[in-house]
Parts: structure tokens; C-alpha cells; sequence
């Protein structure tokens, strides 16, 4: 298992703390520049932090503070670390079979071993035929596949994986998330990987932690994390589009600026008369063609149809708030809805999520 | 007639500039990529003979070693001085293609092999060093080629003592002075081709090993 936690303020802040089990597949999801790689390189000891701690396997990697300094801080080559870098860094000089053999210099074992055992990864990856290839004659994909041998024949404790599937095609991806599936089950190791793709992570990943400017916000399932991220900056970075705000008032959410109670459900955490902004997932929100005592009339303002999938943009009336929706398109024409036609949304309360305005670590949270 | 006692001194000159420059030129290479805050005043400095006229730098080796000696071999008009000047003229020469073949190389590369647990020196030895070779044979062309082309800093130290420090160069400005224009061209061809040699070498060879190394 892998437990970090490390702050630093400079050369760019950082306060991430997270947790890898083994065989877990965890992924690390931000925006470009939130500091995912750099927490990457952090615990391979690329570079060390001011503060934190880094233990693998009960293993002490990096200990520090700012206070009495860095008591411990194991070199690279001493962590045990697969790294699978972003632009691969193969060595040029070297053939596939060479790139592999690299990390088993100093396992113990004589040169036809070596051989032997980088080729049976090489073997692995399906790419034994190219052994003797140069970096430079293979393709895209291929260098990946010997950049992951490379990172995995050292048997490593974690494998950290940078950026994987940002400069692949589509097939080579495809065959690369098949890959990592049976390495997964295969090697029983924490495996962390780094991605600005919130689908993929979704895809691939056991559990999410969302890094922003270099602030780890909240780690959960990627289930988890859609219908109940922790604050609104985390529903924004996961891409929920219906964020809105309100006053919260002992169970009661007041919808701002439109005239709207909910009852909602909380744990009795949050003070009388809060801000807070709330979401709502796709599954909670119906529309329908006859008004009732708890629907919402609207207005239909935008239909985009793409293949089977439509998102309508619908206006609250007698609000500035829009809500999206999205259905199939079978259901855009049981319902006849049309630009400028008025339809009835019922949103459904059990379903709403209410959060503080601010990040969990802000002190301001609950203040607005 | 080809002065056969001046080539073979010439060529000894290059050999030992060449033997003891490089691996410094190796060491101090490497180190630079990693040098801190005194980098850009050590670049200077060892770029200066790239600027300082030869002849200014003959003139206080000859001031600041007249007299000296090492091992009781005296250290103007023998084959150590110019040894030692042709190590201070060269300077540039050694360490500035190293540098730059170092430099080149991207820092990712040096991770990988960091992070696939080779030692610095092993990361030195089976990384850095054969990717930066295309440096290392650049400097020891340009550091030999030049070294038998060198005329004032040899000639201020060391004079034209025959066998001792009369070097190719040296010898073909004597056979002009002595209106042996037929001997001088003949050197003068010998130095050419070799500088044609060396050209070649550094271009062409090292050209078609780059689109392979890259």
C-alpha cells in the first residue's frame, strides 16, 4: 500500500494526501498545471517536498517538515518506483530489448538472464518480435509498450503512470486499457495514474482523487464522486453542469434567486441560514407534458442532437437559471419538445446534493 | 623536402594535448550542466582563448614560467612547455562540444535511468556518455586539428628549437623566410588535408550516426 501526504508552497503549492491499496487502480484528475505530475515525481523522489511523508509497503520513502528538516529521503534508483513517462523516455542509444534490460543492472543477475527476463516482458507487452528495434523505428504505441516493460521489469512496488493515453491513437489506447486491466490483476501493486480525462479515469480507475492548484479536494469512487462531490469547484472539475446555490436552513434548501424550497436531508453539520451550492444529476431531473403541484414550468431554449444523445437547455420561467437535461432522442419526440415550447420539470429532492461554496480545507467554507 | 621531424612532433604535440584535454574536457563538460550560480563566469573563462590572441597568451606563459620547471625540465623552449600551452589554447576547444552534447540530452532521460536504478555513475557510464559521444568525438577533431595548426602561443613559448618545439606550422614559416617555397607548400598541403580530414570526420561520419541516434 502507498500513503503520502506532502505540502510544499514553493516552486508551486502543494497539500495532497492520499492513499493507494495494493492492486488498486487509482486515478489522479485535474486540470492541466493542478500539480498531478508533480506529485507523481514527488514519490518517485525526482524531486522532494518540504514537508510530508511518503511510505510504501511500510517502507519510510521521504520523511520531512519544515521544522527539523528531511530526516529521510531514499534516492530514485532506492525507491522501487515503475515510472511510465509521458513522452516514454526511452534511451535512444539502445535497442528495445537494451531499454528493458537497464533496470536489471544491479538485480543480481548475469547478461543472459537479463536478456532472458527483458524479453519475457517484452514478451509480455506483445512486442517480443521487436526486441532489436531502435526507439526510432517504432511507432507511438510501441515505445509505450517498451517504456511499461522498462518501468515493470525491476518488479517494482508502485507503477506511476504519467499521462498514459494523451499522445496515442485510439486503437493503441483501446489495447493499452486491456493491458493495464491484466497488469492490474496480475502484479497486486498500487498503481496510480495521472490523467486530465475525467471519462477515462472514470473508465479505468477503483478510486478518483481530483487535484486542483495543487490541492488535493476529494478522493472517492468515480460513482461517489459524480453524485456527491464535496464542493462546488469539485462538481465543476468533474463536469456536472447543473451547479447552482442556495441557502440552507435545517433541512430546508431555498433555490437563489427563484422562488423554490426543497427539503433536503443533511447530517446536521451545516449552520442555519448557510450559502451553499447544491447539484442535481441527470437521474434526478424528469420533464413532462402536464403540470403538477411540484413541477417547474420551463421553457425549452436549445435542443443539441448528437447521434442518439440530446442535451436540451431548458429556462427556469420567472428565473435567470437554466437547467440541462439530458435524453434519448426517442424521448425529445414523445414529449414533442421544441425550441420556445413550454414542458414541466420535476426535480426530484432525495436526488440533490448540497455542498459548501468552498473547498473542505478553506476556513471559509460555510461563510460565502 | 617534407620536414619528417617536424611532423612527428606535431603529431606527438596533438597526441598528448589530445590524451590529457580530454578527459577533462569530459569532466569539466559534465560538471557545467550541473554548475550553479558560477557557471556563466567559468564559461567565460574557459572561453577566452576562443578571443585572447595567441601571441598574448605565449607572452605571459613566457613571463610567468620563464624560469620555472618541473621535475627539473624547464618549462619555456621545451617540448612540456608547449605541451602545457597547447592544454591552455585548447581549452575551449574540449570542453564546449562535450558541453553542449551533455546539455542535450533531455532531462527525462536521466530520470528514467535514475528512476530504473542505475547509480550516477552507471547512469554516466551506460547513458550520458554514449549519447553525448557525438560531442566527445567533435571536441578530440577539433582539439587535434587544432593543436597542429597552433602557431603563436608554440612559437612565444617554445620557439623553433628542431625536434624539441619546431612544429609543422612553425616549420613552414621558417621554410618561407628561407625561400624554400616548394618544402613550405608541401607542409602546408599536409596540414591542409589533414583539416580536410578533420572536417570530414566531424560532418560526414558523425552527420550519418546523428539521424540514427536521434
Amino acid at each position: 500500500m502507498l500513503k503520502i501526504t506532502i505540502a510544499q508552497k514553493l516552486p508551486m503549492p502543494l497539500q495532497v494526501s492520499l492513499e493507494c491499496l495494493s492492486g488498486e487502480l487509482h486515478a489522479l484528475v485535474g486540470p492541466s498545471g493542478s500539480g498531478k505530475t508533480s506529485v507523481l515525481r514527488t514519490i518517485a523522489g525526482l524531486r522532494n517536498p518540504s514537508t510530508g511523508h511518503i511510505e510504501c509497503d511500510e517502507k519510510l520513502w521521504f520523511a520531512g517538515n519544515d521544522l527539523r528538516g528531511v530526516s529521510i529521503a531514499l534516492s530514485p534508483a532506492k525507491r522501487s518506483c515503475g515510472f511510465l513517462f509521458q513522452q516514454y523516455a526511452l534511451f535512444p542509444h539502445l535497442s528495445a530489448l537494451e531499454n528493458v534490460c537497464i533496470p536489471l543492472q544491479n538485480t543480481g543477475l548475469n547478461t543472459g538472464q537479463k536478456k532472458s527476463t527483458a524479453l519475457e516482458w517484452l514478451d509480455r507487452m506483445g512486442i517480443a518480435n521487436l526486441a532489436s528495434r531502435m526507439p526510432i523505428e517504432l511507432s507511438g504505441g510501441q515505445q509505450q509498450r517498451v517504456a511499461l516493460a522498462r518501468a515493470l521489469a525491476r518488479q517494482p512496488k508502485i507503477l506511476l503512470l504519467d499521462e498514459p493515453f494523451s499522445a496515442v491513437d485510439t486503437p493503441t489506447r483501446q489495447s493499452l486499457y486491456k493491458t493495464l486491466a491484466e497488469l492490474r490483476t496480475d502484479l497486486h501493486i498500487p498503481i496510480l495514474l495521472v490523467t486530465h480525462d475525467l471519462r477515462e479515469a472514470d473508465l479505468l480507475a477503483d478510486r478518483i482523487t481530483v487535484i486542483d492548484e495543487g490541492i488535493s479536494l476529494q478522493t472517492a469512487s468515480p460513482q461517489a464522486l459524480f453524485q456527491k462531490p464535496r464542493n462546488s469547484r469539485v462538481a465543476e472539475l468533474v463536469g456536472i453542469s447543473n451547479i447552482f446555490e442556495g441557502v440552507f436552513n435545517a433541512g430546508n434548501l431555498t433555490w437563489d434567486g427563484f422562488n423554490k424550497q426543497f427539503n433536503v436531508l443533511d447530517k446536521g453539520k451545516i449552520p442555519p441560514g448557510t450559502p451553499v451550492a447544491w447539484v442535481i444529476p441527470p437521474e434526478g431531473l424528469s420533464l413532462h407534458s402536464e403540470s403538477g403541484a411540484t413541477r417547474i414550468k420551463s421553457t425549452v431554449e436549445h435542443i443539441s442532437t448528437l447521434g442518439q444523445i440530446a442535451v436540451i437547455q431548458l429556462h427556469i420561467n420567472g428565473s435567470e437559471h437554466k437547467i440541462s437535461w439530458e435524453a434519448s432522442a426517442a424521448e425529445v419526440r414523445r414529449l414533442s419538445l421544441d425550441i420556445g415550447k413550454a414542458t414541466y420539470l420535476e426535480i426530484d429532492e432525495k436526488k440533490i446534493h448540497i455542498m459548501p461554496l468552498r473547498p473542505i480545507n478553506d476556513p471559509r467554507r460555510f461563510r460565502g | 623536402m617534407l620536414d619528417l621531424e617536424a611532423i612527428l612532433l606535431s603529431l606527438k604535440l596533438a597526441f598528448w594535448t589530445l590524451v590529457l584535454l580530454l578527459p577533462f574536457g569530459i569532466w569539466v563538460g559534465y560538471s557545467l550542466v550541473r554548475a550553479g550560480a558560477c557557471k556563466g563566469w567559468i564559461e567565460a573563462l574557459l572561453a577566452l582563448p576562443l578571443v585572447l590572441p595567441p601571441t598574448v597568451l605565449g607572452y605571459y606563459l613566457l613571463v610567468g614560467l620563464g624560469g620555472g620547471s618541473i621535475f627539473g625540465i624547464p618549462l619555456v623552449f621545451s617540448f612540456f612547455g608547449i605541451l602545457l600551452a597547447s592544454l591552455l589554447i585548447n581549452l575551449p576547444f574540449a570542453i564546449q562540444p562535450i558541453q553542449r552534447a551533455f546539455e542535450a540530452i533531455n532531462p527525462e532521460i536521466r530520470e528514467a535511468a535514475q528512476v530504473s536504478g542505475l547509480t550516477a555513475w552507471q547512469t554516466f557510464r551506460l547513458i550520458e556518455l554514449p549519447l553525448a559521444w557525438r560531442g566527445i568525438t567533435s571536441a578530440a577533431v577539433l582539439t587535434f586539428a587544432h593543436t597542429l595548426g597552433e602557431f603563436g602561443v608554440v612559437l612565444m613559448v617554445g620557439g623553433a628549437i628542431p625536434g624539441e618545439t619546431k612544429t609543422v606550422s612553425i616549420a613552414i614559416y621558417d621554410k618561407v623566410q628561407s625561400f624554400d617555397t616548394s618544402g613550405a607548400g608541401l607542409l602546408s598541403l599536409l596540414l591542409l588535408g589533414i583539416s580536410l580530414l578533420a572536417i570530414a570526420l566531424s560532418y560526414g561520419v558523425l552527420g550519418t550516426r546523428k539521424s540514427r541516434d536521434r
